[in-house]
Order: structure tokens, then sequence, then C-alpha cells
């Protein structure tokens, strides 16, 4: 038997077949090793150009021009990359890249630490392990609408559960209630905090997965020598850790960078602009005030910017998984 | 185990931390207007379903409800079913260009939703496909393709191509090699795939606010719909939080074991 027919091409079952969709299994079939591998994509790479590709071009196409969608009576015309001049120097755009920068770095950071923490104490073999595992991840399973409007509720102005109970600490040291949501110095820390408690389990997830995969002897050579736990942590756990710490820290970024649901429910941007991140600078933009172009234009940037966020995230990966091998 | 007192103090104070919150929304949706108009929080009150009645024989709800099931699990079946044979190639075709395809995949998760509304929303209209089931499947189908794709392609590379192979030296096709040896191997990772994007699916709001708007509408947009104007009545958000999140709780309580160990394969791939 040569490798083609073992592989399915020219059996006696194909024989019965026409000439035609013989030929055809030759050209396109899994013997084909330069065409195969496309048939096998052709679905999905289809699918992602309609809906990803082509919305994407239609996006640089309307940052090229002139729309308002409130005034469609305005002449159609092309203005190259004057859109994308009008945003860079629109402090607002300045003001938001700031707040979702830090919203980014402050949410991910503590995430990280904290989902790690937990992974640790629940390697020890806990009682009850699997039951607190599913308390702790209830926040990461809730819709993100939910949370957002969970939290709405809790720090709602004098009912709201973190409000009321609060307020009665501050009644005792005679200060008046902390206004969480309407007071531009904190509302942008409490969506932080609710960020936090919404992915916090999503990294502890992660890194359990991660550390479950560690191998043991390492450890035992470490055990050997004597060194401390917090030795072990810093030159074996973590340095092992890193690829799945890459993986959780690169779609917990690419997702905090997007911010939208909780900051629309909870502050919609305010109060003035203290949490109008990029994406919410992007929705007043373009659904608010309807300058589709300018929101193309502010579309297109934040794309530019996640995507060489990612790419330098991936390139390290790749360079450290290689190194291990 | 003595001396663990304080894991657990600390582990149980992030389970009640985490709780807490959603344990007290979902009380709010039991309760009645005494309950509510006490101007503190309430812990202890007779419960009722006067909510609960309300979303679903006044607000018709179901319908909501309806759709979320419908458009969910068909994206999943697409999606994984579409992504699983690209995530194949990837992994296993040696071919000019693998590593910017497997890329370009994922830069189509990086665009910020908003950002292809407008052209989605104009195209969408033209086809006549706005507030429609099958808009919202394709769309949803096309939004977790890239997750699937690379979160299988780690998957596949676990799998030794050998097995394939002998298979098919013994006289299967491709196709039957792929269906007996590669597909049960890949279940487990499969199922945590798929019970991702069902999440995923389920849990989308930003194109469900814009494309649907009575046929096709989903549970989010219905839910914020009763939620944020100014004089919200606490226990319909209560009910309503209730009904989006109870299918997704009782989801993940029985797919956990597939979850966690379809994960931990994936991480070890990499």
């Amino acid at each position: 038997m040569t490798r083609a027919e073992s592989i399915g091409v020219g059996t006696a079952k194909a024989e019965k077949t026409p000439a035609n969709r013989r030929s055809l299994l030759a050209r396109f079939g899994p013997s084909n090793r330069k065409v195969f591998p496309w048939v096998l994509m052709a679905p999905t790479l289809l699918i992602l150009f309609a809906m990803g590709v082509y919305p994407f071009l239609y996006a640089l196409f309307i940052a090229s021009q002139n729309v308002v969608l409130s005034k469609p009576y305005l002449p159609q015309i092309f203005m190259g990359l004057y859109q994308y001049q009008l945003v860079i120097q629109d402090p607002e755009f300045w003001h938001a890249l700031r707040l979702t920068t830090i919203f980014t770095l402050e949410a991910v950071f503590v995430e990280f630490w904290l989902g790690l923490g937990l992974a640790l104490l629940f390697q020890r073999a806990l009682r009850f392990g699997s039951v607190l595992r599913i308390f702790i991840m209830i926040p990461m399973v809730l819709p993100p609408l939910v949370a957002a409007l969970i939290w709405r509720y809790m720090f709602y102005p004098g009912t709201g559960l973190v409000t009321y109970y609060s307020g009665l600490v501050t009644d005792l040291f005679g200060q008046s209630a902390i206004p969480f949501l309407s007071d531009p110095d904190i509302a942008l820390q409490v969506l932080i905090f609710v960020d936090i408690w919404e992915w916090t389990p999503f990294m502890f997830l992660m890194m359990s997965a991660g550390l479950a995969q560690l191998p043991r002897q390492p450890y035992e050579a470490a055990e050997i020598d004597g060194a401390s736990a917090w030795r072990v942590f810093w030159t074996i756990t973590l340095p092992l850790l890193r690829p799945a710490i890459l993986i959780a820290v690169v779609i917990r970024t690419m997702d905090a960078f997007r911010i939208y649901e909780l900051i629309t429910v909870m502050t919609r941007g305010g109060p003035g602009n203290a949490t109008t991140t990029l994406n919410v600078y992007l929705t007043k933009t373009g659904l608010e005030f309807f300058d589709a172009s300018k929101a193309a234009a502010i579309s297109l940037i934040m794309m530019m910017l996640i995507v060489v966020m990612s790419f330098i995230f991936i390139r390290l990966l790749r360079s450290r998984t290689d190194v291990a091998n | 185990m003595q001396r663990n007192w304080w894991v657990y103090l600390v582990v149980l104070l992030v389970c009640v931390i985490n709780f807490i919150p959603y344990l007290w929304v979902v009380l709010t949706g039991f309760m009645d207007q005494t309950a509510l108009n006490t101007g503190r929080p309430v812990w202890v009150f007779s419960p009722t379903l006067e909510a609960f009645r309300y979303l679903i024989f006044e607000k018709h709800i179901m319908h909501n409800f309806f759709n979320s099931v419908v458009i969910s699990l068909s994206a999943t079946f697409f999606s994984v079913t579409i992504g699983m044979f690209c995530a194949y190639a990837i992994a296993r075709y040696d071919f000019p260009g693998r590593d910017d395809i497997s890329f370009w995949v994922l830069t189509n998760r990086m665009m910020p939703p908003v950002a292809i509304l407008i052209p989605v929303f104009i195209t969408f209209q033209t086809l006549g496909l706005l507030d429609t089931l099958v808009g919202m499947i394709l769309l949803y189908t096309a939004m977790q393709l890239p997750f699937v794709v690379w979160m299988l392609t780690g998957y596949f590379r676990d799998i030794p191509r050998r097995y394939e192979e002998s298979a098919m030296v013994d006289g299967d096709t491709w196709f039957q090699a792929f269906r007996k040896v590669t597909l049960p191997l890949m279940l487990p990772s499969i199922s945590a795939t798929a019970i991702f994007v069902m999440i995923l699916s389920w849990n989308e709001f930003v194109f469900a606010t814009f494309l649907t708007s009575t046929q096709a509408k989903t549970l989010p947009p219905a839910i914020l719909a009763y939620s944020v104007s100014a004089d919200v009545e606490w226990n319909v958000l209560g009910a309503a939080v209730v009904l989006v999140t109870a299918p997704l709780i009782l989801f993940v309580l029985i797919t956990q074991r597939q979850l966690i160990s379809g994960l931990s394969q994936g991480v070890a791939g990499r």
C-alpha cells in the first residue's frame, strides 16, 4: 500500500465514486499537505473575514471620511488622516488614555497577586476545597452586566449595602458618608475595586491550573537543600509558572483595556469625566454625538495599542517557552 | 491541620466577600414593598414571588430567555465545530504563513466591540439581519472563533500525531482517524472551551444592546432596561438577576470538573 492509499485516496470505496470527485479529493483532500490545511481553515477564515475584516475595512473607510450620523445632509468628503489628527489633539483622548492605563495596570497587578496567593493557599489539601472554590469563582461566572448592576446597588446612596454600613462607621467618627460614585477622586478607584472583585477568580483559576502542572523534582531538590519557602517561591514556582502567568495576564490586560459594561452601568463615565476611559470616550463620540468618523478613528487607534501590547506579550511568551525547551 | 486555621480564615473571608453582594441582590428579588421601603438593608423578611410574576407575565421576559438559550447554544456549537478544524490545521500542518494566520485570528478578538458596531449595524440593516436570531448567531460565532482557535491549537499540539498516523496505516481515512482517535482525546479540552464560549455568549451585552430590539432581544439588554431608570424597583432588578444567572450557575456547577481538567491540560501544553 502506498502512502496515498493508506490515508484513503484511491481505495476501493473511492473508486466507486465518479472520477471528478476522486480528482477533487486528490487535489484538496488530506493527502495534499499544501492545500488541505487551507480547506480545514476555510470556514473560520471566511466567517472572520465577513465579521472581522470587512467591518474593520469599513471602519477604516469611515475614519477617512466626515460621517456624522445625525447630520446626513453633510457632504461626504475624503479627509485623509485628519480625523486621527483631531483625536490626537483632543485633550479628552489623552485623559481617557491615562485613566485606561491606570485602570488596567492597577487592576491586573492586584488581580494577579491576589489570584496567585489564593491559588497557593488552595494548593494545601483544604477540607471542603471544591465547595470553597465554587464560592470563590462566583463573581467571574456572573455576567459583567450583572456584576455592574450588583455593585451599583451596593454603592447606591443611602440604602446600598456598602453605603449604609460604611455610613454607620463614619457616623461613629462624626464624619459624613463617603460618596463612593459621586466623588471624582474616588470613583475610578471604586471601579477598579469592582474589577478586582470580578476578575481575581479568573486569575485564581488560571494560576491553580498552572500550579497543578508543575513538576515535583525541583521541589524535592529544594527540600533536600533546605531552602526557605520564600526562596522556593521566587526561584522555582514563579519562573516555572511563567507561561501560565503570561497567558492569564495577556487575556486580562486585553479585557481590562476594553472595559465597558462596568463603567456604563455604574458611572456612565462620570462624575464629570473622572471615569471616562477610552471605550466610554469612544461610545460617547460615536453613539451620543453620532460622530461616526471620529469614533472610527478612536477605535482604530485603540486597536493598534492593543495589538502592539499583545504582540509584545506573545513574543515574551514564545521566547520564554523556547528557552524552557 | 490545626496550624492551618489562618488559611481557612482568609479563604472564608474571600468567599464571603465574593458571595454576599450576589446573595443580597438575589434576596432583594424576593422582597415585597414593606421590606424595600425600610430605608436600611433588611435580612429577614417574608418572601414573595411578586417581582418574578411581574417580569414573566407582564414583561414576558421568558421570550428573551428563550432567545438567549437559542443564540448561545447555536453560537457555541458552530464556533467550536468550525474553530476545531482551523485549530487542527494550525497545530498539525506546517504551511507558509502559519504563525501569521494564528496571530491574525487572535487579532480579531482585540477589536473593541464598540469599534465594529457601526459598520456591523449598517451591514446588518442592509442584509435584513438586524434583530434576528440568525444575525446574532452569526455574529457570536464570529466573536468566539478566535478564542476557540487559540485554546484548541495548544490542546491539539499535546496529542502526538503518530496516533492518527498509525490509525491511517491500519486503513482508516483521515476523517475516520480524526473522529476515532484524536477527537476522544480532545473531548475534555473541547468541552472546557465550549463551556467558556457558552458563558461568554450568554453574557454578551454590547452587541445585543444595539443590534436587537424586540424579536431577538436577549436577556442582558432586557434586564438593563428594567434596572437603570432613576426610580428602579430593586426587587425587579433582583428577580432579573436571578433569571439571568440561575442557568449559568447551574451550568458551571455541573461542568466544574471538565472546566478544571480541560484548563490544566491546556496550560501544560504551552
